[in-house]
């Protein structure tokens, strides 16, 4: 079976998770992305930044394989992504789109019990195995004081964590999150990113995620990747993009910079 | 918010259409009148017979065609404005059929209402129909959707009980039959000349009702915010629009589609405005109406008089609405209207299910065993009497048990695949498509075995669901692409069945007979056969449920778990399609259960795809079982077809159901 930390370590580290060359889409020829070129890096957190409309949840959900890109090829440890079949694909990808469904009738342990799909399939047993990850999941997103309850009955927020309780269940080497801090209030922010950066240290997973507050991208992910009509614009380090010139190129707007004063990260703030 | 896009330039305005509609059917009537006319001219003044039919039937039946067209066009308009959904109309919406119903039940029961008011009757079978689609489709924000799939549901309620009673009343109500067809021929100038002030007033209230029509458009915050009682203009107009349709039915019975795609074509062809909107709806609606009637006229020949025209507009109307789906834009949501939550569930254990098991083992033996007697009395049979008649009662009841269960399982996954909680396989359009078999056939050869019905049912329910399915590929299979080309289908298959058996001919009663779902000529070896199909689906179904489980979660979650989403969709598409098909040579087309059964299992706290599978194959059957029971029972020594039993209480039972939410 597939497997990307394997590979990383027989490349010794080098294998870039997913790469992309030469990657367009378009939608009934408007294009949403032109050539974007982008390696995202194994065991590492990646924010895609960028203004309403940039092309950061497209660019996504070509990742996701949710859609096909228009011309470019996108690679995943090395192999071109249509030669994964879907499950094997799963197990090593998990994806959270922007909107999460109610999941109408469902519990939250039963809807993270769903993450288990890929690893047993549509007839296979739901082992003891399966029902540990999904404790285990249940407990790493702090959602088990809701566990036995309805989704369709939880508030936005908790809502968010159920599914990315799914998503941890689906045990997955690389989660690609679509805004999951949308519905959050600041503090459920600071403590999923909190957690996502603690899961992708202890475990080693690899995760993109598309942000809107540069500042939080700034101050969880090791690398930023900013859009703008559907070409990148600056990538680098949050020290490389939280510039004014920077961050003028990307959102349009004046903003200026100085460092936090205790953390030593840089903050923006528009003039 | 949906919205049929309207393509600038592309076809010319509005009066070219029209003129061109109008000159077709100018054509047509020339054509079958040239000959009567010189003959006409060439004769002395005097008495001729010709002379008599032109003045007396084919004028009127012309000025009715542009009445009743103009009408249909502006309560389609009206509709579609009001309820700001391309897909109303009088048909969709039920009101028609509503109308239908209403004007059989006083022919039959009260006649002398007949005689205080046609319209009146009319009116408030129609204005009874709209109010429940209304009160169906509020619970759902009146989206396009739902309007369309309750009028559908309210549709086929009427006709059921319509079928009903053309079976128990054949010999009075053979006229009905054909006239509910929305027959144009006339003999005086009576009906037109009592149609057109009414259509003219409800014509001058439309007129009046246009400016603030106009800025409903904008939206009901920006409306409100200019000063227009949106609420009550709504009413107004709605009630201008049943009025419209109410009057024509009442006329000339139930003329399919016109209302739908006049409003349509006028929009398509560059109306922009509310007012030009309803005007030119109007003015091509009548127009098409009258091309219609010309082409069924000059196509019939002498039998023009017993086809009705209503029914032909139908069948040419339904693949035009097929075809506009595609314009339709099907705002994808993710979530299902927020149904009402059940806190109750019931988690499935081995005692349930054996409780379960033993409630519907009890149930079908009280089916078999208490009946009526010879002299009509309710009775327990006789042990001696076991082996006379327990072989007729046995075959009746397994295949309803089996034809129930397998339509709760299609219902079901229908309902969890397209997150629409009124999917039905009677939706779907694959009943009907049997029916178009089975009817094909029977015009082929005289008196086909009960072999060569299955065949050809099960051919016509394939063809039907490869085109649904075939349809909905290209659309990359979405859900409501799914479900609007199984009703635009089902329209089509209803209307050709219509045409064929309004020519008067014997078979249409052996239609309707296997249309209303009996299982009185059931043999054991069919039953046996049907009691296998069931099995193997039910097992089928509720080994994928997880399919089912994760599929609900919306197609990106889904597919992010690894589930392909093509592949699923089709097997479990194919699943209901099968369970349908095979269900619906047992009952027939018409039954509600493939709606009662999911709906009955979540009620009962079932929620998970597989408890609700199951529970849903259980009360299917069980309700099929009491259908059928009570069909052969309730009005001794006459039988009443276990379909249309399920379907008369089914529905009202589903739309209590909805409306407690």
């Amino acid at each position: 079976m597939y497997s990307l930390k394997a590979e990383v370590e027989q490349t010794g580290g080098a294998a870039k998770a997913f790469s992309l060359s030469g990657i367009s889409f378009s939608v009934e020829h408007r294009g949403l992305l032109k050539n974007v070129n982008i390696a995202f890096g194994a065991g590492e957190i990646s924010a895609l930044v960028g203004h309403n409309g940039s092309g950061k949840s497209t660019l996504l959900k070509l990742l996701a394989r949710q859609m096909i890109p228009s011309s470019g090829e996108i690679r995943f440890g090395g192999h071109k992504l249509s030669e994964f079949d879907q499950r094997t694909f799963a197990r090593s990808v998990a994806y959270l789109p922007q909107e999460v469904s109610a999941a109408p009738g469902m519990t939250v342990r039963e809807l993270v019990a769903c993450g288990r799909y890929p690893w047993h399939g549509a007839l296979g047993r739901f082992t003891a195995g399966d029902s540990a990850k999904v404790e285990e999941a249940l407990a790493l997103t702090h959602v088990e004081s809701f566990a036995d309850r309805l989704v369709e009955t939880l508030s936005g927020g908790e809502r968010q964590r159920a599914w990315i309780a799914m998503l941890m269940a689906q045990d997955a080497e690389y989660l690609l999150l679509d805004e999951p801090t949308s519905a959050l209030d600041i503090a459920h922010q600071i403590e999923l990113l909190g957690l996502i950066q603690r899961l992708s240290r202890e475990k080693g997973l690899s995760v993109v995620i598309v942000l809107h507050d540069i500042n939080m991208a700034a101050r969880f992910c090791d690398r930023i990747y900013a859009l703008k009509a559907g070409a990148v614009v600056a990538e680098g380090r949050a020290a490389d993009i939280l510039r004014c010139e920077v961050l003028e190129r990307i959102y349009g707007v004046r903003m200026e910079v100085m460092p936090h004063p205790h953390l030593g990260i840089p903050l923006a703030y528009v003039c | 918010m949906t919205a049929i896009a309207a393509a600038p330039g592309r076809l010319a305005g509005p009066p070219l259409v029209t003129i061109i509609i109008a000159l077709a059917a100018a054509a047509f009537a020339v054509l079958r009148l040239e000959p009567e006319l010189v003959a006409i001219s060439q004769q002395a003044p005097g008495y001729d017979i010709r002379q008599v039919v032109l003045l007396y039937s084919t004028l009127p039946r012309m000025a009715t065609a542009l009445l009743a067209g103009a009408a249909l066009g502006l309560s389609g308009s009206l509709f579609q404005q009001v309820l700001r959904n391309p897909l109303a109309s009088p048909t969709t919406l039920g009101v028609s059929a509503g109308a239908n119903l209403s004007l059989a039940l006083a022919t039959l029961y009260m006649p002398g209402l007949l005689g205080f008011g046609r319209d009146l009757v009319a009116l408030a079978g129609s204005a009874i129909a709209a109010g429940l689609v209304f009160l169906l489709g509020a619970r759902r924000g009146f989206s396009p959707f739902s309007l369309v799939l309750s009028g559908l549901i309210i549709s086929l309620w009427c006709g059921a009980l319509s079928a009903v009673l053309v079976m128990l009343n054949d010999r009075w109500l053979a006229s009905l039959f054909i006239w509910g067809a929305g027959s144009l021929s006339q003999q005086s100038w009576v009906i037109p000349l009592s149609l057109l002030p009414k259509v003219a007033m409800a014509g001058l209230l439309a007129w009046l009702i246009v400016r603030p029509l106009g800025l409903v458009e904008l939206g009901e915050a920006g409306a409100t915010a200019l000063g227009v009682d949106t609420a009550r203009l709504r009413l107004l107009a709605i009630i201008v629009a049943v009025a419209l349709a109410a009057f024509v039915t009442s006329a000339v019975g139930v003329i399919g589609f016109i209302g739908l795609v006049a409003p349509i074509i006028a929009r398509l062809s560059g109306a922009r405005r509310s007012g030009s909107v309803l005007l030119w709806s109007a003015l091509i609606g009548a127009a098409l109406l009258w091309l219609a009637d010309g082409v069924v006229q000059y196509l019939a020949g002498a039998f023009s008089d017993f086809l009705p025209t209503g029914a032909v507009t139908a069948v040419f109307g339904s693949p035009l609405l097929l075809l506009l789906l595609h314009r339709l834009k099907v705002r994808h949501r993710v979530l299902p209207e927020q149904g009402r939550i059940l806190s109750r569930r019931l988690q499935a254990s081995p005692g349930l299910t054996l409780a379960a098991i033993a409630g519907l083992a009890l149930l079908v033996a009280a089916a078999l065993l208490v009946g009526r007697a010879a002299d009509g009395d309710w009775a327990l049979l006789q042990p001696d009497l076991y082996i006379d008649i327990l072989p007729l009662r046995f075959p009746r009841v397994l295949g309803a048990l089996s034809a129930g269960a397998m339509l709760a399982i299609a219902g079901t996954i229908l309902q969890r695949l397209t997150g629409n909680e009124m999917a039905s396989p009677e939706v779907l359009g694959i009943g009907a498509g049997a029916t178009i078999g089975v009817t094909v056939t029977i015009f082929i050869v005289a008196s086909p075995g009960f072999g060569l019905q299955i065949t050809s049912a099960a051919a016509g329910a394939l063809a039907v669901l490869g085109l649904v399915v075939g349809f909905a590929l290209r659309g990359g299979l979405l859900p409501e692409r799914v479900l609007l080309a199984g009703i635009a289908l089902s329209a089509m298959v209803d209307a050709v069945v219509g045409v064929l058996s309004s020519t008067g001919d014997p078979r249409a009663m052996f239609l309707l007979r296997w249309m209303s779902g009996s299982t009185y000529g059931m043999e054991t070896s069919t039953a046996l056969a049907v009691v296998a199909a069931a099995i193997v689906l039910v097992t089928a179904a509720a080994s994928a449920h997880r399919w089912l489980d994760i599929l609900p979660l919306g197609p990106a979650p889904a597919a992010g778990l690894g589930l392909s989403l093509p592949r699923s969709r089709l097997f479990l598409f194919a699943l209901a399609g099968l369970a349908s098909a095979a269900a619906t040579l047992c009952v027939g087309p018409l039954s509600f259960i493939g709606l009662m059964g999911p709906h009955l299992a979540r009620e009962c706290g079932l929620l998970r795809a597989r408890p609700q599978i199951l529970g849903a194959a259980l009360l299917g059957g069980g309700l099929m079982v009491v259908a059928d029971w009570l069909g052969r029972t309730i009005i001794f020594p006459y039988q009443i077809p276990a379909g249309l039993v399920s379907a008369l209480v089914g529905a009202p039972f589903l739309m209590l159901l909805m409306r407690r939410k």
